[in-house]
């Protein structure tokens, strides 16, 4: 089934999707409903829209079906059953068209206090901070896309850390998009407390494999509440298949003494667009980011990265690293904001383009809004291809010059890979090998 | 002494770097079993011709041939011209992040030996080339060059050298931002890789390192041409009156 675009669609008032969950809640979806109707389509070449065509992630739900996984995705979802066996996660949770939530958690080992739950579950048996939480940092007003996912979104997951709470072993999120004709809203909620600590992997797979068969479409929702003094890694892999078109915005607040690891590891879809952004909002918060991209053959991967210092002594830290090859394009547009009365803020930022052919396309935007003066702060950004004198140097070794190539690439990307945990490092390294075997 | 074969032979090299002649008509035949020297004051184009003959892409041969062992090289990719034997030890190693000593150099005698040779007893031959170089073995698992001290990217050079142990190895200013211990150290490597089927090409401004490995023959480099050659006694000449006399004798003449 071929899904339809129409970029005046609006949301019906009869559409059942308002009708999911508590009373509290309808009423979100309602007003992000209204809000979605009344936004304005972004205007292309117009800030975060100067790459990218909105119109193309218009899709109307009608038109999707309730598809069947992929092949690939038991396969994956063995693999991480079989990491939970093993002990290196603390719990597997699945997502399968941001609808079918399973949650397994490691038998006799599980953190005490730890709550992991679907949202429609957690609705009813964490009202409470459900309310309090959810749309708190993305809703109805926070854009187009995002609204539409708050008013639609089927069902998601949730994450609760009590305060003090050590999470030893990392939280593995396995969401899967339904093949071509499928249209998903995954959500995410997160709340991490005083002084406690969590690493999350939040992988999105799954997707049409296929433009000329058709499309699929994921408009996916992330909010993060870290709480005074936190520790959270939050490590995002987007590795959708090729006929995806995927739509993700993320927001993560940092309160006060909070730490934020943001690692966002991009290599699927035909069109991706996503947005991560961390907010410094209480005195000593700190937030980097290491990202890496990696696109081929005609990927259109449009990301932008925000660090919004609302308080003062906090501190951010962007590398973004990006590999392109074949006629990929990657867009990144990295925005620093510090607001006037946050003094003393630390914030930097690189992005770096290794260009692997001549056909590739990179755009960097560094943007800065830095209202007082009483900052440190950089932004750096290079494309270009491999240095030449190092596959040289290489090569003086007695190393092919393709095995030269592959073995820089690698390199280059191992230092956003330092801060992912094991088992996923090795499976990405492998991702990168595979994108260069052709080299 | 038995007759000794010529090992390395160039003829009327000539470089261009960026359209600039900065190598004219350079010939050395070197032979099994020695050991030369290249000294010049800086900018001489003593690098210049070593990364030539390297086949680094920047340095452009115009003129002039190369063989190693009776093989021409001038035809071949840098990577060819390492597996056929020849080695250049740099003046300026680069880092290449994320990619470990020990990777790196795995990698390069595997492509020495072919994909398919059998590699157990790289750990071994690598723990030791780098104890005898006196290298904390942590840095197997460091970043190549990645944060490397001069001295400590020059010991690594060595450490390639000696691994790779190929038959004619140049090495280019190895002596320099080395301390005294570190300097004896690195000597020790070269002497220990010496033998009478592979030959060295020392490329250096200073005598000092000529001290630890004797030349057998010196060759002064001015202005892109090999000017005058003698024995080790040059080298000490040049140490002790600097490069003046050379240029007074034969500036004239290089820029004829
Ligand atoms: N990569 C390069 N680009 C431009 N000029 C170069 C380059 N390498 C060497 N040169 C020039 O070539 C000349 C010889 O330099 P070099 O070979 O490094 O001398 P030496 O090693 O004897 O000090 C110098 O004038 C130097 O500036
Ligand atoms: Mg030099």
């Amino acid at each position: 089934m071929n899904i339809v675009t129409d970029s005046k669609y609006m949301i019906p008032h009869q559409s059942p999707a308002l009708e999911r969950g508590p009373a509290w809640l309808r009423e979100k979806r309602r007003a992000s409903q209204t809000e979605f109707n009344e936004l304005p389509l972004p205007r292309r070449g117009l800030h975060l829209w100067r790459y990218t065509d909105p119109s193309g992630f218009m899709a109307i739900p009608d038109s999707a079906d309730e598809t069947a996984p992929s092949e690939n995705y038991k396969l994956v979802e063995k693999l991480e059953l079989d990491h939970l066996k093993s002990g290196n996660l603390e719990a597997l949770v699945t997502d399968f068209g941001g609808r079918d939530i399973k949650v397994s958690r490691s038998g006799d080992d599980v953190t005490k206090g730890l709550v992991i739950s679907s949202l429609s579950e957690a609705a009813n048996s964490h009202a409470e901070l459900i309310e309090k939480h959810l749309y708190s940092l993305i809703g109805g007003s926070s854009g187009k896309f995002e609204a539409m996912n708050s008013a639609l979104w089927n069902d998601g997951i949730f994450i609760y850390v009590p305060d003090n709470v050590e999470v030893k072993k990392p939280l593995h999120l396995l969401r899967e998009a339904g093949v071509e004709g499928s249209i998903q809203y995954p959500r995410l909620l997160v709340v991490v407390g005083k002084n406690a600590s969590l690493t999350i992997v939040d992988e999105y797979g799954g997707g049409s494999s296929d433009f000329r068969n058709g499309q699929s479409y994921s408009n996916a929702v992330v909010e993060i509440i870290a709480e005074q003094d936190s520790r959270l890694r939050y490590i995002s892999l987007q590795r959708q298949a090729s006929g995806m078109q995927s739509y993700l915005t993320h927001r993560a607040q940092a309160q006060a003494g909070a730490s934020i690891l943001t690692i966002p590891l991009v290599f699927g879809a035909a069109i991706s667009k996503q947005n991560f952004g961390v907010l410094l909002d209480g005195k000593g918060a700190d937030s980097k980011m290491y990202g890496l991209l990696f696109g081929t053959s005609r990927q259109h991967l449009d990301n932008h990265t925000l660090h919004h210092h609302r308080a003062g002594m906090t501190t951010s830290d962007i590398d973004f690293k990006v590999v392109l090859r074949d006629k990929a394009m990657s867009a990144y547009t990295g925005l620093i904001r510090i607001e006037e009365d946050a003094k003393t803020c630390e914030a930097y930022q690189e992005n770096r383009n290794l260009l692997l052919s001549d056909s590739t396309r990179a755009q960097t935007v560094p943007e800065l809004e830095i209202l007082n003066e009483d900052v440190s702060c950089s932004h750096g950004a290079t494309a270009g291809p491999i240095d030449p004198m190092q596959i040289f140097q290489l090569q003086s070794r007695g190393i092919h010059e393709a095995d030269a190539v592959r073995m820089i690439v690698s390199g280059y990307v191992q230092s956003s890979l330092k801060l992912v945990p094991e088992d996923l490092r090795e499976r990405i390294s492998e991702f990168v090998a595979h994108r260069l075997e052709d080299i | 002494m038995s007759d000794k074969s010529t090992l390395f032979k160039f003829d009327n090299i000539s470089v261009t770097v960026e359209g600039k002649q900065v190598v004219n008509s350079v010939s050395l035949n070197i032979k099994r079993g020695e050991v030369h020297a290249i000294m010049g004051p800086n900018g001489s184009g003593k690098s210049s011709l070593s990364n030539a003959l390297m086949g680094h892409p920047a340095y452009n041969i115009t003129n002039g041939q190369a063989a190693l062992d009776g093989v021409d090289i001038l035809g071949m990719a840098a990577d060819e011209r390492s597996r056929a034997g020849l080695f250049l030890a740099f003046q300026y190693p680069l880092a290449i992040p994320g990619v470990t000593v020990a990777n790196f150099m795995r990698t390069a005698l595997q492509a020495h030996r072919g994909k398919d040779a059998d590699m157990a007893d790289f750990r071994k031959l690598f723990k030791k080339k780098m104890a005898d170089l006196s290298i904390d073995p942590t840095f197997a698992t460091r970043y190549l060059n990645d944060g490397f001290s001069g001295g400590e990217k020059k010991r690594i050079e060595i450490l390639q050298l000696s691994v790779l142990d190929p038959k004619m190895a140049i090495l280019d200013e190895t002596d320099s931002g080395l301390d005294i211990d570190a300097l004896k150290e690195v000597s020790k490597g070269i002497n220990e890789y010496r033998n009478n089927n592979n030959a060295v090409l020392m490329v250096t401004h200073y005598q000092r390192l000529l001290n630890y490995v004797k030349p057998d023959f010196v060759h002064v480099m001015m202005d892109g041409r090999l000017v005058t050659s003698g024995g080790p006694e040059l080298a000490l000449k040049l140490e002790d009156q600097g490069y003046e006399w050379v240029e007074k004798e034969f500036g004239q003449k290089a820029e004829a």
